[in-house]
This record gives C-alpha cells, structure tokens and sequence, in this order.
C-alpha cells in the first residue's frame, strides 16, 4: 500500500513538473531572450549557455527611446486611479456592509455589471465623453477610464471585507463613547486592513497592465508602458529584443505584488465569492 | 458614505451607457460635433450585416473553446495539488504566474514564441514534422489565441477550486476509505460535489472576462488572418475607431453589454446562493 502511493506520488509529482512547464517556459524564455544578443536570441535550438548582455535594457533606458516617459506616466495613472478607488471604496463599501437597504441586490448587481461591462463597450461612449470635455490624451481622463472598473471593484471587494469584521467590535467602541465615524476609522478599517492593501494591489494591477483603454485615451507624452509594447510591432517587423525587455519591465513589479498579497489573490480574482 | 461612490459610479458607468443608447439611435457620419437622429438605422445595418453575425460566432467558438479547456485544465491540476503531501504552496504560487502577465504581452510572447522564423515553439513544431506559420493559417489562429487565453487564465481556476478542495471536511473522506472507495471515486463523489459552487465561480468570473479583453488578439493576430480571430470585442474597436461608425458601434456594445449583463446577474445568484 506504501509503496503504491509512493509510486502514484512519483506520477503526481512528474506530471506537475509538465504544467509547470507549460506555465513558465514561456515566461522565463522572455527574461532569457531579454539579455541575449540579437544572434543569440535568433539561433535555434535555443541557446541556454551564453554571455548575458543587458544593452537592450541599457538602450530604453538611456537612449533617445521614451521608455522613462512611459513608465513614469504608467506609475501616476495606476497610483492615482488606485487611491481614488480605495477612498471611495472602503468608505462606501463599508456603507454597503453595514447599511441596510432595501435596494441593496440592484446596487449589488449594478456594481458587478459596471466591473464586468466588456471593455470595448466601455471605451466607446467614454470616448464620445472625452472628445466633448477635452480629455482625450489626457492623464485624468486614463484615470477616469480605470475608475470604471477599479471603483466597483474596491467598493464591492471592501463590503465582503467589512462583513468579515464582527460589527460587535464597533458596537463596544461606540457604548466606549466613539462617535460612528470614528468607530468606522479607528476599529473597522484597521481591522480590514489587509483587505484594504491587497484590494489596492488588485486596482494597481488591473490599470498597469492594461492595453485597451490607453491605446485610445492616451496621446504624445501621456502613454503608458503597454503603449510601448505595442508601438514594437511595425510594418516593418518587430523589434523583438525590446520587446521581451519591456515585457519583462511590465511583469516583474505585479509579479512581486502578486506574491505581496498572495493570501488574497483566491478572494480578489473570485469578486470575493471564495475565501 | 456610500453617496460619493455612488456618485462617481454614476457617473462613469451609467451616464456613458445611457449615452450609448442615444448614440446608437444618431448618425455620426457627417459631424461628430452634431449628429443627426437616425431612427433604427444604425442597428438595422448591425443586426443584417453578416459580419456582425459571424463576429458572435466566433467570440462563441473562441469563450466556449477557451473556457472548457480552461475549466477542464485547472480541476485537473487543482485536484493534482490538493493530493500532493509536499511543496503544495510552492507549486501553486509558481503556477500563477501567468495571471500577472499583461495580457499585451502575452499576446506578444507567444507571437515571438510561434513565430515561423525564430519561434521557440514553432522550432518545437518543425521538429515534430509540423510546418505551419501557425499564426498566419486560418485554421490554426484561433486555436493559438484559444490557447493564450487557456495559458493565462486556468491558474485562475485552479487556485479558486484548490481553496475549495482545501475546505472540504474530512469526515466523508474517511468513510468513504473505510466503505472501500477508491481514489477516483472519492474525486468523482465527494471532492467534485463539493466544490460546485467554486467551479460555478471560477466559470462565470472567466466568461465575463473572456469578453471583457481583447488586448491578446489585438497584438498577437488583428484579428486575422482573413477575420479568423475577429471576435465581437475587436470588431467593436474596428467598426469605432477604424470605420469611425459611432452610432453602429454604439448599437454593437450594447449587444455585447446585455450578454455581459445576463452573466453578472447569474452571478449575484450564485454569490448569494450559498453564501448566508
């Protein structure tokens, strides 16, 4: 019987080491080919032994490229969206945790239809919006832009957060003599703490790693960094080495902030239906 | 405290989709600035052009094809891992990797990984006696950005169902040991029953995404070659912003904003089902 297992084990184990295979070859050969020269990165079979070269990363950072341009402008827009999802969020998701409204499942739905409208069919009336008050090409109206998904999502993750927190808690600061405000402030939010930060990681990730949305809100010196990626692709062909350098650029903050909130990340991708 | 979200929410989600119903009943085509009234024209040229049509199919191909095999794939692995003694955190957090990936940049990387010249996979493909520019041949581009998709997103199911299997209790696994089942069984009538709802989740969460981007086709095919990864979202973009049609468009989104919509109140449903 041991021994089976043992084997059945051995069989589990291998085949794991294939998905896993399949999940990060992909990646790893993107970093791989980012710090191999243009012959290098070309040859097949792949070569695995060579002297790693960091001119490509050398080039947009120093050279006359935009790339600081693009990632400074890709940090506003994510922070700026961000802070302003998670004010209105966590005040109105905890009104939507510990309100009682009669309305509450058609304020629910609505939250869940505007986090989950398809972008296409959100880009095209904002659009007409934009051209209107002048904000086509502009950081705030990108900003705004990701507002629409990121504030239903912060209003609706911090109400599954706030219900978490046992409103005993708050009804023992209050007979203490707090005001509800200050109940709200100095009992709720620090105990939903880590709800808060890693619902503010899941905004930060879903603006920077957009594509869409920039590609028609974003003009001359407002573009972010996915922009870059796909100004790579040419008639003329595609610029390959830099193509994997800014792809690696792009991934390695949210890969770093993804394992930052770990934990959450089950909660967060589900809309908070499993914990 | 809930006033001021819902003010902005209001702003940004239902005053643009209110905007969207009146565009789709204007002409854009001589000025932008001033469009005329348009009755029904707008979505009579939508709703009869074939385009449109042969659009939703293959967005029903591409979300049914990317979906099952999805789903498929991440129980599969889910249930690898819950019945692994050891390195079941390290496994799983390596995993996900690719749902931190842009979806700009998936599409890119496996552009540069099938390309027909200096593709790694497509290398693989040669060698194995397959010659195909894979990206380029109608009949394999939608089963490659299928495939995008399937890589990118089936971490997603897996860690949704993994935190299910977890929280399975272990009294039923017991006596079903003890009543003699094997392991398969207890896969088949105790673990999968018990995570339906996860799997319910993890399916409805991914369809409405898989509506939601287009980012990966956009970069990695165009929607080509000759329309055959043009699903409804990229022919959306196209008929806005290459044919500058405003008010078809607007018709057309609003096609797609009541399947997405249909999706998310199913979604509440289950949400709520099981959750006092």
């Amino acid at each position: 019987m041991a021994a089976s297992r043992r084997a059945l084990h051995t069989v589990l184990y291998l085949l794991l080491l294939v998905i896993l295979a399949w999940g990060l070859v992909p990646i790893l050969y993107m970093m791989l080919s980012s710090v191999k020269t243009q012959v290098n990165m070309f040859s097949m079979p792949p070569k695995l032994i060579f002297q790693p070269t960091f001119d490509v990363y050398g080039e947009m950072f120093a050279g006359r490229g935009d790339f600081a341009e693009f990632l400074t402008n890709s940090v506003i827009v994510a922070l700026v969206t961000t802070a302003l999802s998670l004010l209105l969020g966590v005040m109105g998701g905890f009104a939507l945790a510990r309100g009682n409204f009669k309305r509450e499942k058609d304020i629910s739905f609505w939250i869940i239809s505007t986090r989950m409208a398809p972008i296409p069919a959100v880009i095209l009336p904002l659009y007409l919006i934009f051209s209107k008050l002048g904000l086509i090409g502009t950081t705030t109206g990108l900003v705004f832009a990701y507002t629409t998904f990121n504030l239903p999502f912060a209003l609706w993750m911090m109400s599954t957060f706030f219900k978490d927190v046992p409103i005993d808690l708050e009804e023992a600061a209050m007979i203490d003599g707090c005001s509800k405000f200050r109940a709200f402030w100095r009992v709720a939010v620090p105990t939903a703490a880590p709800g808060i930060v890693a619902t503010g990681v899941l905004c930060l990730m879903f603006a920077w790693n957009d594509y869409s949305f920039a590609s028609i809100f974003t003009g001359n010196g407002t573009q972010t960094v996915p922009i870059a990626v796909s100004l790579l692709v040419s008639q003329s062909g595609i610029k390959w080495g830099q193509a994997m350098a800014t792809g690696t650029v792009i991934i390695m903050p949210m890969v770093l902030c993804g394992f930052l909130v770990r934990k959450y990340m089950v909660r967060g991708l589900s809309m908070g239906a499993v914990k | 405290m809930l006033l001021p979200s819902m003010i902005v929410l209001a702003a940004v989600s239902l005053f643009p989709f209110f905007f969207m119903i009146y565009a789709s009943f204007m002409d854009y085509a001589l000025d932008m600035d001033k469009p005329r009234f348009a009755g029904f024209d707008n979505w009579k040229g939508v709703l009869t052009a074939d385009t449109f049509w042969e659009s939703w199919g293959r967005t029903a191909v591409y979300a049914g094809g990317g979906l099952i095999a999805q789903l498929a794939l991440g129980i599969a692995v889910a249930l690898l891992l819950y019945h692994i003694p050891k390195f079941r955190n390290l496994f799983s957090t390596l995993l996900m990797l690719p749902l931190f990936v842009a979806p700009i940049v998936t599409g890119l990387l496996w552009r540069f990984l099938l390309d027909p010249t200096y593709g790694l996979y497509n290398w693989f493909l040669q060698k194995l006696g397959m010659n195909v520019q894979i990206l380029g041949d109608t009949a394999y581009a939608m089963p490659a950005v299928i495939l995008m998709d399937v890589w990118e997103w089936t971490p997603l199911i897996t860690i949704i169902v993994l935190a299910g299997l977890q929280t399975v209790p272990e009294e039923p696994l017991e006596a079903a040991e003890v009543d003699g089942a094997n392991g398969w069984q207890k896969v088949r009538y105790i673990l999968l029953p018990m995570v339906r709802r996860m799997i319910v989740v993890a399916l409805l969460v991914r369809s409405m995404d898989i509506l939601r981007y287009v980012d990966t086709i956009t970069i990695a095919t165009e929607g080509g070659p000759a329309d055959a990864t043009k699903i409804i979202g990229y022919y959306l973009m196209q008929v806005a912003f290459r044919f500058q049609d405003i008010g078809g468009a607007a018709a057309l989104g609003l096609t797609m904003l009541i399947v997405s919509t249909l999706l998310g109140r199913f979604f509440i449903k289950v949400m709520r089902s099981e959750e006092a």
